[in-house]
């Protein structure tokens, strides 16, 4: 049967440290060696929206194992600016490639090409929906810095409403052991209740405050987020709030020595540059275990084993 | 003359279908339901309101005049009013009776609040919605992962 990946709802604890574990071996295998894996292999790289990195750090890892891409990294070159729907779009795609890794801006929209679809899906981010590659690459960085996962307090600041790299982080931390969240966003960014929501309500802490301070105090991690200017309905209204947290280096002088900053990138303003050359700053070595984390899955979802 | 009392009373039907104990105010939005349903339109139809109920304190009755009641249309009545009981009468006895529940699973009935969610965005896709809770209160589309509450999405009609 055919494995996707589209949530992290749907993924146990074991998949998830299966990944992590695929993910270890591959960074310790030579190039050389990873590119007997998957020559022949088609991947179909479908992004409907703009990407930098997740698009470039996919393609590289299939080429990095043997593999080639097929693709497009927006609509305007393909039928669907003729009209063409989504499903018909997939039914096409399917017939040259072996595995469909797509980014949409419709929430769902992975799971619905997994439906339509014979081959394996991987979602690379749906809407404001989910973007579990990131999380696999996040959690992979932050077990890489920090030693471990579980027991870790971890902060969210930013956009916290429409992010989906949150969505996706929180709840995959939870499954994790993580019990203490800290969450800072201005009032109309504030990540709704139901990502709270837990069948064992009194385990996890969720300490919601608009000090980024306090949280750089208590904290072990810090994920910071862009105000995401594509998702405003009303630009009024983001420009109230996109300056609303900025961290700098001299207020990192209050943390924890092992503290990591992590973002899913791109940033605007909400990091300064002078942070990028303190100890604390995560965010390029996790942009490198995109390549890595990718490529596990890639192997794990085309059935190879490592 | 005759007893006033007994002319507002619904007749006993000898066949057919009763849905009982619907919370009062409840039962128009069921009569909307059925109204919407093509096969009812010639079907008999008696609505009661605000009848005395020892469970209820007050509640709502309605009586259809057929032998069988799809499924579908049962479906649709358990998401909007949950908990009623619905009898099958025969020769004016109560033959059979289940208390409908919505499902665990509702699937192209519903439609997604989300306007971005891709069952909104491409039309022929269907809806599926699965219970959060064991009531199923609340329920999450399986496309967008959103959560609402049951009775604040409108159902799908063709």
């Amino acid at each position: 049967m055919k494995k996707d990946l589209i949530s992290m709802e749907d993924l146990s604890v074991n998949e998830i440290e299966e990944y992590l574990l695929d993910a270890q071996k591959i960074e310790s295998m030579p190039l050389a060696d990873r590119v007997k894996y998957l020559p022949g292999r088609i991947m179909a790289s479908l992004f409907f929206e703009p990407s930098t990195r997740t698009r470039l750090s996919f393609e590289s890892a299939m080429h990095q194992l043997g593999g080639s891409v097929i693709g497009f990294a927006e609509t305007a070159a393909t039928s669907l600016s003729k009209g063409e729907s989504f499903t018909d779009t997939i039914h096409t795609v399917e017939n040259y490639s072996d595995i469909l890794v797509i980014r949409h801006p419709g929430e769902g929209t992975a799971r619905l090409a997994a439906k339509e679809s014979h081959l394996p899906v991987i979602n690379a981010g749906d809407g404001s929906n989910q973007h579990p590659t990131q999380t696999l690459l996040d959690l992979y960085t932050i077990q890489k810095d920090l030693g471990k996962i579980a027991g870790l307090k971890v902060a969210f600041v930013g956009d916290l409403k429409y992010s989906r790299t949150v969505h996706s982080l929180i709840r995959a931390l939870m499954k994790l052991n993580v019990t203490d969240f800290t969450l800072v966003a201005p009032e109309s960014l504030r990540l709704q209740k139901y990502f709270m929501m837990s069948d064992q309500p009194g385990k996890y802490r969720f300490q919601e405050t608009e000090s980024l301070e306090e949280a750089i105090r208590h904290c072990d991690v810090i994920y910071m987020t862009r105000i995401q200017r594509e998702r405003f309905p009303d630009l009024v209204e983001y420009e109230k709030v996109k300056d609303a947290y900025v961290l700098n280096a001299e207020m990192l002088e209050e943390a924890q020595s092992h503290l990591r900053v992590l973002h899913p990138l791109p940033r605007v303003n909400e990091i300064a540059y002078d942070v990028d050359k303190t100890k604390h700053a995560g965010y390029f070595p996790q942009m490198r275990n995109g390549v890595i984390i990718r490529q596990a899955l890639l192997l794990k979802h085309l059935g190879v084993k490592i | 003359m005759k007893n006033p009392n007994e002319m507002l009373l619904i007749p006993k039907i000898d066949l057919g279908i009763v849905i009982d104990h619907i919370p009062a105010g409840d039962g128009i939005k069921i009569l909307e339901i059925i109204s919407r349903y093509e096969e009812m339109h010639d079907v008999i139809v008696s609505l009661g309101l605000n009848y005395a109920s020892q469970k209820l304190g007050r509640k709502d009755l309605i009586k259809l005049q057929l032998e069988f009641l799809n499924p579908e249309i049962i479906q649709h009545i358990s998401i909007a009013v949950p908990g009623v009981t619905i009898k099958a009468i025969k020769d004016y006895n109560v033959h059979s009776k289940v208390v409908v529940q919505p499902p665990k699973e509702i699937k192209n009935l519903l439609e997604c609040k989300n306007p971005n969610c891709i069952t909104n965005r491409e039309k022929h896709v269907g809806t599926l919605f699965t219970a959060v809770d064991g009531e199923t209160r609340q329920v999450r589309c399986q496309y967008c992962e959103r959560i609402f509450e049951l009775n604040e999405l409108d159902v799908l009609i063709d």
